[in-house]
């Protein structure tokens, strides 16, 4: 078996290829720890290049990175959003909630001011003027508990009166009606009149000019009539306008805004009289079980 | 033929450097794809017959993998060489023409280089300061390994292809590769 020369020579390069790296394993093993001078320059001139893969390939994750972190600003975004508009809905009930909280606390309040019998009726429905003022108010009452000519009273004033009662609702006719007729004194001056509604905001009354009226002044239910309750806030003295004669006319405003009254009362009856024994000693009672035989 | 040759290494360089760089960057540990042992591979079924040759790349692609992967110096150079050794010896038995079959010898190359680099690591594992323990414990994540470089063979093999046509420097007429191996 003939062997060329060539691959004689193959053969001796394969070996001497095969020894360096197994000069360099029995270089490691002699101190593993050591580099020689031609592993550092090759690190040398290699470092560079791994460091401009490494920058590059960063660059790329950062861009990658920042849209997916994008998208996902982006997803929360539209929770967030969603999550806002849900808070905005609850937050519009709250207030809806607390206003009708307040109230339902003041209409408390004046039952307990108001002697008289009284029944809470919620407003069902008005009629507004074509100028959107309130010239009539619908209560959930019929006439099981109502009857036409009953007072009916909200927390800042008086409304008006019950004008027509059917199964399920009533109509009430407000101060402002010129229907309308009410026992008023001015609370300063006790000065007496009864207050006829004028316009779809106000109501005059005529008083004597004997007694002084300011504007401003608070004009009060007087309890003549036994209709409504004494002392009940009416309105305020808008402008005062001397007449001819002795009389002086008062021009009042409600105190009641009809379009914000959502709870009023119906006076059902006036109040007891008071006891004439209240607030006096009882007698000397004596008593009648074990007592000294006489 | 030697700038072939050098560009097989330093493109190899280059591959070796983009493996690393990704890695430092994606924090990937376990799944790197060793490119060096497909070129070596694409070497070894090249149309060049010179044995010195590939090995001569073999050693230096493996040297180049010693410094970068911080094993003991030699190690890989030698776990390189033996396995261009074993490539080019089946080369002369099995053609390698499609995607799926290129894929295959690189997973097959890269078997031989783990398991070479595994027994010279055990073997001089005193002389080398190296633990057995964390040897062995290594050999479970050999399967990762394959599965990247398999998966990166194809690509980095046509690369190669595309690269020497474009520089003139392919050594054999204008090959066609298909899926199924056919020419």
């Amino acid at each position: 078996m003939a062997v060329s020369l060539a691959s004689v020579r193959s053969g001796a390069l394969i070996v001497l290829l095969l020894g360096i790296p197994l000069m360099l394993l029995r270089n490691t093993a002699q101190d593993p720890h050591r580099m020689s001078g031609f592993d550092r320059a090759v690190r040398r001139i290699g470092g560079p290049l791994e460091a401009a893969v490494s920058y590059s390939a960063g660059m790329l994750g950062a861009v990658f990175e920042r849209w997916v972190l994008q998208a996902r600003v982006q997803d929360a975004n539209e929770d967030l959003s969603s999550e806002n508009r849900e808070l905005k809905r609850q937050l519009r009930d709250l207030v809806t909630l607390r206003e009708e909280n307040h109230q339902l606390r003041r209409a408390l309040q004046m039952r307990d001011r108001v002697a008289e019998d009284m029944i809470p009726a919620e407003r069902v429905g008005v009629d507004q003027s074509p100028v959107f003022r309130v010239i009539n108010i619908r209560i959930d009452r019929g006439n099981r508990y109502a009857a036409p000519g009953m007072a009916v009273l909200a927390p800042d004033g008086v409304v008006g009166r019950v004008d027509k009662a059917f199964d399920d609702y009533s109509d009430v006719l407000l101060i402002t009606d010129p229907r309308s007729k009410i026992a008023v004194e001015v609370a300063r001056s006790r000065a007496q009149g009864i207050l006829i509604g004028e316009d779809e905001d106000l109501c005059i009354v005529d008083v004597s000019k004997d007694y002084e009226v300011d504007e401003g002044d608070l004009v009060q239910t007087s309890g003549v009539d036994e209709l409504f309750p004494k002392g009940h806030p009416v309105g305020k003295v808008l402008r005062v306008e001397q007449l001819v004669g002795d009389q002086q006319r008062l021009y009042v405003l409600p105190a009641v805004r009809f379009d914000r009254v959502d709870v009023v009362w119906v006076v059902l009856a006036p109040a007891p009289r008071p006891d004439p024994a209240a607030g006096t000693e009882p007698g000397d009672v004596k008593a009648r079980g074990l007592q000294p035989i006489n | 033929m030697v700038l072939r040759g050098f560009c097989y290494v330093v493109f190899g360089w280059v591959l070796i450097a983009i493996v690393g760089g990704l890695a430092e960057v994606f924090g990937l540990t376990v799944m790197l794809p060793a490119t060096s042992a497909v070129i070596v591979t694409h070497v070894a079924f090249s149309e060049t017959r010179s044995v010195p040759y590939g090995l001569a790349i073999a050693i230096a692609l493996g040297y180049l993998e010693d410094l970068h992967q911080g094993a003991p110096v030699g190690t890989l150079t030698l776990a390189y060489a033996l396995t261009f050794l074993t490539l080019h010896w089946a080369s002369g038995r099995v053609a390698v023409r499609s995607f799926v079959t290129r894929a295959a010898a690189a997973a097959v190359a890269i078997v031989l280089v783990d398991a070479f680099t595994f027994t010279i690591l055990l073997s001089l594992a005193e002389p080398l300061a190296v633990g057995r323990a964390a040897v062995i414990a290594a050999i479970g994540g050999v399967h990762w390994h394959i599965i990247a470089t398999v998966l990166v063979a194809p690509p980095v093999w046509g690369g190669f292809d595309r690269a020497f046509v474009a520089l003139r420097l392919e050594d054999g007429p204008p090959k066609k590769v298909h899926w199924s191996g056919g020419r």
